[in-house]
């Protein structure tokens, strides 16, 4: 192969080279901005060299492989952090939507309710006899009855609505473990034939990020390629080709709410729900079964012992009429959600202690408003607003705390993603210098062919 | 070290976008003039906030009590002023038949005077405010005092008293029956005022005088009632201004909590401002130094 003709061969094997070079610099060029997507480098070098006088001799050059870059260890530290980034995001969402409950701000909320109310019993107790001071008790209690009430229905709404979207989590896990698992047996059988599988292999990537950004995950890939992926406590969620689902199971004890259970071929009957500690569906439980169901608790709290505290007092007095022993509140309703006005009639409101026919009788009247400065047993020996108060500052810090973290997740997962492009990323003046060397290099080698040619021409024109 | 593209854009836009919402919670504040609005914002101030809030509405809740309590003890200290003066009147009266001068036909016409002012008197027991009788204790529904035969006057209201809410466990009485006044503790007004007109028209010149003293009974009695009455007046107005204060205090410490600092969210909003604009122009200025721009 020496000789002109090995030259022609130098020269067409480095045009294929070069130019299967300009084809990796134009895909990386192409997907500068293609997230998930690794830069690919090709790898050149000589061919086999000849032997000959005086010695070997090259035999041009030749492309070896085309590989990814891509550090490892920042990919795992980027699929834990996406865990923390979809958990912490599900849960700021989910506690901004949740904290509306609280419009205090504009004395809108329940802490104004009860206010308004106790300050309708005082005058009440001002003015006994009055019966429009009696109307407008009435009307606040009724109030303060509705905004707990609502504020119930917005939480119940609320985690309703957390449970469409751990339902649609569910669905997307499963949709992007079949993804994986295609996407498993694909890189198999590209890289059994010793290919490397790099855009298969940076989709897959990409779909586990956005599945750990649903759901905590650990992963480990075989000798051929093929991940598996573990969920819960090890329940394996793709193993090769194959996928095992999560499904979403209504829990009667939890409202009917969704649990998440792992169906290992066998059914659905691995209650997976507490396991789950991290990614999205991690955020939506906590603020579901956690923080909104919390707050109903506390504000049950509140409820019954409003309505147990105002009822026992209400029951010693006398209304104008002379009943005694009304409830004021309904007394089978000590929940936020079932809170309502046991009393219609203005007549029967027990002001006084004494029975009938003393107007300006305005003992219990008084005894009843200063209920709004009564340390509570059942609240922990706080008062209503006392109770509130530390209900809704408590919930601010966790919204607060989750926020914080969010905001540092983000961060730090930033950080991540410069460390990842630092390896992995396109860098554009990178790829144009290697444009440039390639088409240089590419039209050396043309250069080579045709001085051959040249050569080849000058030898037959000496047979003339 | 490599630079890649993402990384330049990536960490610009990062920046940006937070640079971003910083300069929209300042804005927010700025617009609001508040500094907390959620839980969230601050949540140790978001519960003072809702403890103080509910302060706020007792002590205005104590006013609004202090005043309708002053203008009920008010009626009570302008009637007994008028008490006053018709016992003094009749004393005179009394003083002038009691002379042995005045014939019995002038006593007869002092009767007749007296027990206008007896009726005048029964009318000021009677006192209302706003329908409620204001000297019937708490049974305010109905006249506190009639006549029932001849002179005999009957108290138709209670001995209990009512008080007001004024402070945290704090009440004060808006309220002095008419039995601890009229026909109360020492002696019993419409009482001595019958006796009197019975000596009055049957010439009884000894009963007469005996009715003096009755009379000298009623002023003083009278007149504890007025002390009692200007002391309730006096201590609703005290806790009132007590309470103007603690309504200032408690103001400032909710607008302390809740409202925006204006000079310091302005000057934040200045810098975040710069912030973006720095941002934003790093972004040009990055895609100028592009090598791209250079190959021709």
């Amino acid at each position: 192969m020496s000789g002109l003709n090995g030259l022609f061969g130098i020269g067409s094997n480095a045009l294929a080279t070069f130019q299967r070079a300009l084809s990796v610099t134009g895909q990386n060029i192409a997907n500068v901005s293609t997230p998930g997507y690794s830069r690919q480098e090709i790898t050149l070098s000589e061919s086999l060299p000849e032997n000959g006088q005086p010695g070997q001799i090259g035999t041009g050059v030749t492309a070896t492989e085309i590989r990814r870059s891509v550090d490892s260890f920042v990919e795992r530290q980027l699929l834990s952090s996406n865990e923390r980034v979809g958990q912490f995001g599900a849960s700021q969402k989910a506690l901004s939507q949740i904290q509306l409950v609280f419009n205090d701000a504009n004395d809108q909320g329940i802490a104004a309710g009860l206010n308004e109310f106790f300050k309708a019993w005082q005058d009440v107790a001002t003015n006994p006899a009055d019966l429009t001071a009696r109307t407008v008790l009435l009307t606040k209690a009724d109030g303060l009855t509705k905004l707990l009430n609502q504020a119930d229905a917005q939480l119940s709404a609320q985690r309703t609505s957390l449970d469409g979207q751990v339902q649609s989590s569910i669905n997307d896990v499963n949709a992007l473990a079949s993804k994986i698992a295609d996407l498993n047996s694909q890189i198999k059988l590209t890289e059994i034939s010793g290919q490397h599988a790099n855009d298969l292999r940076d989709q897959r990537g990409r779909f586990l990020n956005d599945l750990a950004g649903l759901v905590e995950i650990s992963s480990i890939e075989d000798s051929t390629g093929q991940v598996t992926v573990f969920v819960g406590i090890g329940q394996v969620l793709v193993a090769e080709k194959t996928v095992y689902t999560l499904t979403g199971v209504a829990n009667v004890a939890n409202n009917g709410l969704l649990d998440v259970r792992y169906d290992g071929g066998t059914g659905p009957n691995t209650d997976i729900t507490s396991a789950i500690s991290g990614g999205r569906l991690k955020g939506l439980i906590d603020a579901r079964d956690t923080t909104a169901a919390g707050l109903q608790t506390s504000l049950n709290t509140l409820t019954s012992q409003l309505v147990s505290q105002v009822n026992t007092q209400h029951r010693l007095g006398y209304g104008l009429d002379g009943s005694t022993t009304q409830d004021f509140f309904t007394a089978s309703g000590t929940a936020a959600g079932t809170i309502s006005l046991a009393l219609t009639d203005r007549q029967k409101i027990a002001a006084s202690s004494t029975a009938a026919g003393v107007p300006g009788n305005n003992v219990n009247a008084l005894a009843l408003s200063n209920l709004q400065t009564a340390s509570v047993a059942g609240l922990g020996n706080t008062t209503f607003q006392g109770y509130y108060s530390a209900m809704a500052g408590s919930f601010g810090a966790t919204l607060q705390g989750a926020t914080r973290d969010l905001q540092g997740q983000e961060i730090l997962h930033d950080q991540l993603l410069a460390h990842r492009a630092e390896v992995s990323g396109v860098s554009m003046d990178e790829e144009l210098i290697n444009l440039l060397k390639y088409q240089r290099a590419f039209e050396a080698a043309s250069k080579l062919i045709t001085t051959s040619d040249e050569m080849l021409q000058t030898i037959l024109t000496l047979k003339r | 070290m490599r630079v890649a593209d993402q990384q330049m854009y990536g960490i610009l836009l990062g920046n940006l976008q937070r640079s971003r919402l910083q300069l929209l919670t300042s804005q927010e504040q700025i617009s609001s003039q508040k500094r907390v609005t959620t839980p969230s914002d601050d949540p140790s101030a978001f519960g003072q906030i809702v403890l103080d809030k509910s302060a706020l509405s007792q002590t205005t809740q104590w006013v609004r009590n202090i005043n309708f309590g002053t203008s009920r003890v008010n009626a009570a200290d302008q009637a007994l002023g008028q008490v006053q003066n018709l016992i003094t009147r009749v004393r005179e009266l009394t003083i002038q038949a009691g002379s042995d001068t005045t014939s019995a036909e002038g006593r007869q016409s002092i009767a007749k005077e007296v027990r206008q002012l007896q009726r005048q008197l029964v009318q000021l027991g009677n006192t209302e405010v706003a329908g409620q009788a204001i000297f019937g204790g708490t049974k305010t529904d109905v006249q506190a005092f009639t006549i029932s035969s001849g002179d005999t006057v009957v108290y138709q209201g209670n001995n209990e008293t009512q008080s007001i809410a004024v402070g945290e466990n704090q009440t004060v009485q808006i309220l002095v029956p008419g039995s601890s006044i009229f026909t109360g503790a020492t002696t019993n007004i419409f009482d001595s005022l019958r006796d009197l007109l019975t000596a009055l028209e049957s010439n009884d010149r000894v009963g007469i005088q005996a009715g003096l003293g009755g009379l000298d009974l009623a002023t003083a009695q009278i007149s504890d009632a007025q002390g009692t009455i200007g002391a309730l007046a006096n201590r609703l107005q005290v806790t009132h201004d007590a309470l103007d204060t603690a309504t200032l205090t408690i103001t400032q410490s909710i607008s302390d909590n809740q409202d925006a600092d204006l000079a310091t969210a302005i000057t934040q909003l200045r810098l975040q401002e710069v912030a973006v604009q720095a941002a934003s122009e790093t972004f040009t200025k990055i895609f100028d130094s592009s090598l791209i721009n250079y190959l021709r």
